[in-house]
């Protein structure tokens, strides 16, 4: 489903990665592990396709990066669900909008949009508060409103880019319970963090990543 | 097309400054546009009438007579651009100079020595120097005919001034034009930095770069529209306060008013894709 043969990529800061080889089947879930600044978001923006291998290829979801046309993009991103650890949401806009305006900027039909955008918040346990303004959350429900926003769309895979950085313990925990119930359902998702203590004790797979190259 | 459109007309309305501004820049430029078209138009209608008042003299040989008079006029008949051609034989000439000296040709001499001749005038198509010179040409070419009198040097300089006003209009106007669509993309750059977020959370859910540009594009036309308009409400206003005070001195075509609009429409338009193709990528 995601493959990546030998990428390479690097900012002008020197920051990126370097001969990276991975890949991701459906339905799995993995961490990828790595302080600030080793390539963790680096790799993320590679598989949604917001930067471009300098060398090496990826495919995702049968997009070849080699092949690749930027009018595709829209269309990969459909299929896939990102979270980050600064939630952005549209603050203007009430949980339920945050979740109906991905729909509506993806023309899902008129009388799909309602019905789809309630059974997200069901899933991530917000139901109740649709009608709440972000600011008025607490900063774990505020993420859990941006994980059914990444899901309404149905994806293959979700890319969480820290996304308990900004969460006490207690609101993380829960975090990672919904990805994991929503992995069990056949969801494939990479997250990315920093803490080591966040994965001791899972059986799930873990690639580690240093100075932009993963080590095993 | 809805949802681009409210979204529009939001985006607008929270660059309230910026947006009203660019409508006052844009209502200026068409106004200077439309003085220029207003002069085009008028200055088309005085040189017209004194097109329409030029005539071309054709005088005959003494020694002609009148069977050759009439082989002249079948031969004049045969030129393209002629119209009206008129006889004026020696005693209507004669006539003619009493009118205008007052005073009778045969108490100065005892004879009359004014030439018949055949006055004409040019057919619309046929009024500029270089055809007017080929007709002349022509003329000169009948036998009989002793001397061609047309006020060419006039036709000359009238042709010589319009088109100095033609190239100054369109000088101006294009410079105008620009800063228009300038502002108009100015604008809708400050609209699309303040939308940056929601332009960002856009791309990362997938909507299309078209999605995304649409409300930016009704942005810029219904800036341009807004524009156009007020321009269009100031020169009727203005034009009538004019023709109370100086009945018949300007005329408007309505086709100047659509012109107006239909630039408002393109400046709002292009400034909108020039700002989108710097600031909306993928």
């Amino acid at each position: 489903m995601i493959n990546l043969y030998n990428v390479s990529f690097s900012y002008p800061t020197g920051e990126g990665v370097k001969g990276v080889n991975l890949q991701i089947t459906p339905g799995e879930f993995v961490y990828l592990i790595g302080p600030s600044g080793a390539g963790k978001s680096t790799l993320l923006k590679l598989i949604y396709m917001d930067v471009f291998p300098q060398s090496g290829h990826i495919v995702v979801n049968g997009y070849n990066s080699l092949k690749f046309k930027k009018r595709y993009i829209p269309y990969l991103r459909r299929k896939i669900g990102i979270i980050f650890q600064d939630f952005k949401l549209l603050n203007d806009r009430s949980v339920f909008e945050n979740i109906t305006f991905v729909l509506q900027v993806t023309g899902t039909k008129r009388g799909d949009i309602k019905k789809r955008a309630l059974k997200v918040l069901a899933e991530v346990g917000l139901s109740h508060k649709r009608n709440k303004m972000p600011q008025q959350l607490s900063g774990g429900e505020q993420q859990r409103v941006a994980i059914a926003r990444a899901l309404v769309n149905e994806p293959i895979i979700l890319l969480a880019d820290e996304p308990t950085g900004n969460l006490d313990p207690v609101a993380a925990n829960d975090i990672l319970n919904i990805l994991d119930k929503i992995n069990v359902k056949g969801t494939a998702i990479l997250m990315a963090t920093h803490s080591d203590k966040l994965v001791q004790g899972t059986r799930k797979r873990i690639v580690n990543i240093m100075n932009g190259k993963l080590i095993s | 097309m809805l949802y681009h459109i409210s979204q529009g007309i939001k985006g607008l309305l929270k660059a309230k400054f910026s947006t009203v501004f660019a409508i006052i820049i844009i209502t200026l430029s068409l106004l200077v546009i439309a003085l220029f078209l207003l002069f085009i138009v008028n200055t088309q209608r005085l040189v017209e009438s004194i097109h329409e008042r030029m005539e071309l003299e054709v005088f005959i040989d003494n020694s002609v007579d009148s069977l050759a008079v009439n082989n002249i006029r079948m031969e004049i008949d045969r030129i393209a651009g002629l119209k009206e051609v008129r006889y004026i034989s020696k005693e209507e000439a004669a006539e003619y100079f009493v009118s205008q000296f007052d005073e009778n040709i045969f108490d100065i001499l005892d004879h009359n020595p004014l030439p018949a001749s055949f006055r004409m005038k040019l057919e619309k198509d046929f009024r500029t120097s270089d055809k007017s010179n080929l007709i002349i040409n022509q003329l000169k070419q009948i036998n009989g005919i002793d001397d061609v009198i047309f006020r060419q040097d006039l036709l000359i300089i009238l042709e010589k001034y319009m088109r100095i006003a033609f190239v100054f209009v369109l000088i101006v106007g294009g410079i105008l034009a620009f800063g228009s669509i300038y502002l108009v993309s100015n604008t809708i750059k400050l609209i699309i930095f303040s939308r940056s977020e929601i332009i960002n959370i856009m791309k990362l859910v997938g909507a299309t770069k078209n999605f995304i540009r649409k409300p930016f594009i009704v942005e810029g036309i219904i800036q341009g529209l807004l524009g156009a308009a007020l321009a269009i409400l100031i020169l009727i206003v203005a034009l009538k306060i004019i023709s109370i005070e100086i009945p018949n001195l300007l005329v408007m075509h309505t086709e100047i008013y659509w012109n107006i609009l239909a630039l408002g429409i393109i400046f709002g338009f292009l400034g909108s894709i020039f700002a989108m193709n710097k600031f909306i990528k993928y």
